[in-house]
C-alpha cells in the first residue's frame, strides 16, 4: 500500500510538502528528483501563487499552464486539502506520521492554531524532521510579516544593493530570497535525515529566508557591524576590477537590444584588451578608473560594432571573463547548457510536452530524470488517500463530502 | 548533525561558502591553502582595524580549521592524500583542469578513495564547450540569464553590488554533496559532484529561464519590478525615508492583499468607503466581463503610492503587519545592523579571533533544534594561515620535528 517508489539515493524517503510558491517547493523538487516520494499538499481554495505567475505555456495564463509551478514541483504527487476543515486536519496528521520530512511555509503560528505545528506533530512522531520556512522566522517582533520573496529581498538587504547609486533600487529580478533559501534548507534537511538515520532523533528547522539569504551578504554585514562602511549599491562597479560592466553590442535582427558583460580582473588582462581599444596598455587599476569616461567610450564603441557572441568569444579566447547577457532563447540554444542536459522535456497530459530545468548539479554515479511533471490540481487525491492511507472508496466519498478536498 | 564527517576544503574565494554550510551543520572542515595563502585572502572588503585581513575570507572560513599545503610539491600532495584517508568529502573550485595537472582530479583519486565524495565548483561545469571559459560574478550572472532581467529599462542591466553567483553555486555544492552522501549510504561508493555556477545562477530567474522554450515572452527589466507583455510594474515605492517593496495587484493570488490595502486607505481617510465594496480578487474577471471599471485599480494604486510616500519604512512595516499587506521595507545595511527582529533571534554572534579581537558575524542561516536542543553556528574563528598545521599533520602521525622539517622545506 504505497505510491510507486522513486529510484535514487532518497528512495524510500517520504516527504509531505505543504510549502508554497518557490522557496519551499524547490526543496521538495530536489528531493523528488533523487527518489523521495513527495506529496505536495495544496489548498483547494487559495491558489498557489506559482500557478498564476508565468512563464506560461504558449504565453496563456492558467493554473495548469505555469512553467514556474511546473519547474518547482516536477516529480511530486498532488493532493488538495483544506486544512481549515477538521477532517482534512485528521488526514494531514496521518500523512505526517507517514512522512520522514514535513516542509511548510505558513505564516508563523497558523499551523499551531490547528495543532499541526512541530510541537504537536512531534508527539505523534518524535523522530519527525520538519522545516518551517518563513520570511523572517518563527519568533521575534516581526514574525507575522507575510509576503513573497520580493518582500524578503527588501528585508534581507538585497533589494537596496541592486541598482545605481543615483536612483531607487533597480533589482534584483523577482523574489530573490527564494533563490538562496532552498539551498540552505535542502542541505540541512539532508543532514537531519542522516542524523536521524544514525540516532533516531528528530529535527526541527526554523528557516528565516531572509537570514539564509543574508549569508550571501556576509562580507558587507561583517564590515558594517565591525566599524566599517555600510555597502551601498554601486551599479556594476567592482572594487577590484576595471573595466567591469555591461556594454552594448550590435543588435541582431528581431531584437531591441543586446549586451555583453566584461570583467577585467588584472593588469595583464587589461594589456590584452587595451590593444583592441588602442588604449594605454600600461595603465594600473587606479589609473584606469581615473580615465573611466574615455575607457568606457572606447569600449562601448568597440563592443557596439560587434555581436555579443563575437565579443564574448574574442575576450574569452584572450582569457578575459565575458559573456553575452543571455536571453532565454540564448539559454535554450546555449551549447554548454545543452552539454549538461540542463533542460528536460517531459510528456504532459495537457500540453503534450513540458520543459523543466534539470537538477543544479551533476552527480556522476546518480544521473536523474524527473519522474513526472508537476501534479495538476488534486491530480493524485484518490491515489494518495487509497494507496498511502488505505481509505476505502466510501471513506474517500465522505471526506470529499466534508469539504476537506475542495 | 554532521559530526561524523570530515571535509577537505580546497576551495578558493569561489567555493568557500560550501564547506562552511557543512561546518555549521557540524562537519569537521579543514580549509587547505597554498603556502602564500588563498587568493580569497585578497578579496575585498578588509577589516577597518586589520586592513591586512579580508572580511570576505573570514566570513566564509569561520567554523573551519586551516592548514597550508603546497600541492605542487610531491611531499605536499602526499600529505593531502594521507589526509584524504580520513575524509568523506573533498570540495574544490579551481580552474577546470588544474586538479588533473596536480594529479588530484576525481578520476585519479576514485580508485584509491572509493568512498570519497568529490565536489567541484566551476563557472560553467567540468566538461563542455565553455568548461574553460573564464568565470566571474558578472559573466556568470549574464550567462545564467538573471542579469538581463535586472535593472532600469533606460540603462544597462545591473547586478547586485555584493557578488552573488559563487554563493549560489556553493549552496548547490553543499546540497549536491549531501545527496551524494545519501547515495553512498546505499552503494558504499562516493562520486563526483559537478556544480556549474551558470546553472546555479539560472535559479535566480523564477523559472523565466524557461520562457522561450515554453513559448512565453521574456520578462523585461523595469525598476526593480518587471515589464511583461508591455505592462510595467515597478517593484518599489518611495516612502519618506527610503523605499518599500510594494507589489499590489488584483486577482486570485494577491487580490486579498489589495483588499486589505483598500481597508487601510479607507481607515486613514485616503479613499472613499464605497471602495470597500470592490472585491479585488474577482476584479480582473469583472473588468473582462465589462462589469467593473478598468480605471479603478490604477486609481487605487495612485492613492496607495501617495499614502505611503509620507510615511516611514518602519511605519509601513507596522501597518503591513496590522492590515496584512503585501509590502515590506527596503532595508539597507544600517537597518539590518539595528534590526530588532535579528536581535530578538540572536542573529549577530561575537567570535574571538586568534589575535584577540572580538568580531561580530551574521549568525546561523537556519535555527535548528535537534531532539529539541538548540544548535548554534560553529563558533570557531576563521583560521590564520596554517594555524592548525601542527594539530592536523600531527594527527597523521608526523612528529613535531618532521612537521618542522616539512615547513622549512616549503612543503607546508
Amino acid at each position: 500500500m504505497t505510491l510507486p517508489q522513486g529510484t535514487g539515493p532518497l528512495a524510500g524517503v517520504n516527504v509531505l510538502d505543504l510549502s508554497w510558491i518557490v522557496a519551499g517547493p524547490t526543496v521538495g523538487r530536489a528531493m523528488a528528483d533523487y527518489g523521495a516520494t513527495v506529496i505536495r499538499v495544496e489548498s483547494p481554495t487559495r491558489i498557489d501563487t506559482a500557478r498564476v505567475v508565468g512563464p506560461f505555456h504558449a504565453d496563456e495564463p492558467g493554473v495548469e499552464n505555469s512553467g514556474l509551478y511546473g519547474n518547482v514541483n516536477a516529480g511530486k504527487w498532488g493532493l488538495t486539502l483544506d486544512l481549515r476543515v477538521p477532517e482534512a486536519q485528521s488526514i494531514f496528521r496521518r500523512l505526517a506520521v507517514w512522512a520522514d520530512i514535513v516542509c511548510e511555509s505558513f505564516t508563523a503560528g497558523v499551523l499551531a492554531r490547528w495543532q499541526l505545528d512541530y510541537a504537536h506533530l512531534r508527539e505523534l512522531k518524535p523522530e519527525l524532521i520538519m522545516l518551517s520556512s518563513t520570511l523572517l522566522g518563527q519568533n521575534g517582533p516581526y514574525n507575522q510579516v507575510s509576503g513573497f520573496g520580493s518582500q524578503g529581498a527588501g528585508m534581507a538587504g538585497i533589494q537596496d544593493l541592486a541598482g545605481w547609486p543615483d536612483r531607487a533600487p533597480a533589482g534584483p529580478f523577482g523574489p530573490y530570497t527564494d533563490y538562496p533559501a532552498p539551498r540552505f534548507a535542502l542541505t540541512a534537511l539532508l543532514a537531519a535525515l542522516d542524523h536521524r538515520n544514525r540516532t533516531g532523533e528528530g529535527v526541527f528547522i526554523d528557516q528565516a529566508q531572509a537570514e539564509s539569504s543574508m549569508q550571501l551578504l556576509a562580507p558587507a554585514l561583517i564590515d558594517y557591524k565591525n566599524g566599517g562602511p555600510a555597502l551601498q549599491r554601486r551599479g556594476n562597479d567592482d572594487p577590484q576590477m576595471y573595466p567591469h560592466g555591461v556594454f552594448p553590442c550590435l543588435v541582431p535582427e528581431g531584437r531591441e537590444e543586446s549586451w555583453v558583460a566584461i570583467a577585467v580582473a588584472s593588469d595583464e588582462q587589461w594589456t590584452r584588451l587595451a590593444e583592441w581599444l588602442d588604449a594605454d596598455a600600461s595603465l594600473s587599476l587606479d589609473q584606469r578608473r581615473q580615465q573611466q569616461p574615455e575607457i568606457e567610450a572606447a569600449l562601448s564603441h568597440w563592443t557596439s560594432s560587434r555581436s555579443a557572441a563575437e565579443v564574448e568569444e574574442t575576450l574569452q579566447a584572450a582569457g578575459i571573463a565575458s559573456h553575452r547577457l543571455a536571453t532565454t532563447e540564448d539559454a535554450a540554444n546555449d551549447p554548454q547548457l545543452a552539454h549538461r542536459n540542463h533542460f528536460r522535456r517531459l510528456p504532459h497530459s495537457l500540453h503534450g510536452e513540458t520543459v523543466v530545468e534539470g537538477p543544479r548539479y551533476i552527480l556522476s554515479e546518480t544521473p536523474i530524470d524527473p519522474a513526472r511533471p508537476a501534479p495538476q490540481y488534486g491530480e493524485h487525491n484518490e491515489l494518495i488517500l487509497r494507496d498511502v492511507l488505505g481509505l476505502s472508496d466510501s471513506e474517500i466519498g465522505e471526506l470529499a463530502a466534508s469539504g476537506a478536498l475542495s | 548533525m554532521l559530526s561524523p564527517y570530515r571535509v577537505i576544503d580546497l576551495t578558493d574565494e569561489r567555493g568557500v561558502l560550501a564547506g562552511q554550510m557543512l561546518a555549521d551543520l557540524g562537519a569537521d572542515v579543514i580549509q587547505v591553502e597554498p603556502l602564500a595563502g588563498s587568493t580569497g585572502r585578497s578579496i575585498a572588503p578588509f577589516f577597518a582595524d586589520r586592513p591586512d585581513q579580508s572580511i570576505y575570507w573570514a566570513a566564509y572560513t569561520r567554523g573551519k580549521s586551516g592548514i597550508t599545503c603546497d600541492l605542487s610539491d610531491p611531499r605536499g600532495r602526499d600529505l593531502l592524500l594521507r589526509l584524504l584517508e580520513s575524509a568523506d568529502f573533498l570540495i574544490e573550485s579551481s580552474d577546470v583542469g588544474v586538479m588533473a595537472e596536480l594529479g588530484l582530479d576525481y578520476e585519479t583519486l576514485r580508485d584509491r578513495f572509493p568512498r570519497l565524495i568529490y565536489t567541484s565548483i566551476s563557472a560553467f561545469g567540468q566538461t563542455g564547450p565553455k568548461a574553460h571559459y573564464v568565470g566571474s560574478d558578472l559573466a556568470i550572472w549574464a550567462a545564467g540569464t538573471p542579469l538581463l532581467m535586472s535593472g532600469d529599462d533606460d540603462r544597462a542591466p545591473v547586478r547586485i553590488s555584493q557578488p552573488q553567483a559563487w554563493g549560489h553555486a556553493s549552496g548547490d555544492a553543499a546540497g549536491g554533496s549531501m545527496l551524494a552522501l545519501h547515495a553512498r549510504h546505499q552503494t558504499g561508493r562516493g562520486q563526483h559532484v559537478d556544480v556549474s555556477a551558470q546553472v546555479s545562477a539560472a535559479q535566480a530567474t523564477l523559472a523565466q529561464v524557461l520562457a522561450y522554450q515554453l513559448g512565453a515572452a521574456d520578462p523585461e527589466r523595469y525598476g526593480g519590478g518587471v515589464k511583461i507583455r508591455g505592462q510595467a510594474i515597478r517593484g518599489t515605492a518611495d516612502v519618506a525615508d527610503g523605499y518599500i517593496v510594494l507589489l499590489m495587484g488584483p486577482g486570485p493570488a494577491v487580490g486579498h492583499f489589495a483588499n486589505h490595502a483598500v481597508k487601510w486607505l479607507v481607515d486613514i481617510g485616503a479613499a472613499e468607503p464605497e471602495l470597500l465594496d470592490e472585491d479585488l480578487v474577482t476584479y480582473a474577471d469583472r473588468v473582462a466581463a465589462g462589469k467593473a471599471d478598468p480605471a479603478l485599480f490604477p486609481r487605487i494604486q495612485d492613492i496607495m503610492r501617495a499614502a505611503v510616500a509620507t510615511r516611514t519604512k518602519q511605519e509601513m512595516l507596522d501597518i503591513s503587519i496590522e492590515y496584512d499587506l503585501l509590502l515590506a521595507p527596503v532595508l539597507d545595511i544600517v537597518d539590518l545592523g539595528d534590526s530588532p527582529q535579528l536581535d530578538h533571534r540572536g542573529f549577530w554572534q561575537e567570535i574571538e579571533h586568534a589575535d584577540g579581537r572580538r568580531v561580530t558575524y551574521p549568525g546561523p542561516p537556519l535555527n535548528i533544534l535537534v531532539d529539541g536542543q538548540q544548535q548554534g553556528i560553529c563558533r570557531r574563528p576563521p583560521p590564520e594561515l596554517g594555524q592548525h598545521n601542527d594539530e592536523i599533520y600531527g594527527e597523521l602521525g608526523l612528529s613535531p620535528a618532521e612537521i618542522d622539517r616539512l615547513r622549512s622545506e616549503g612543503a607546508i
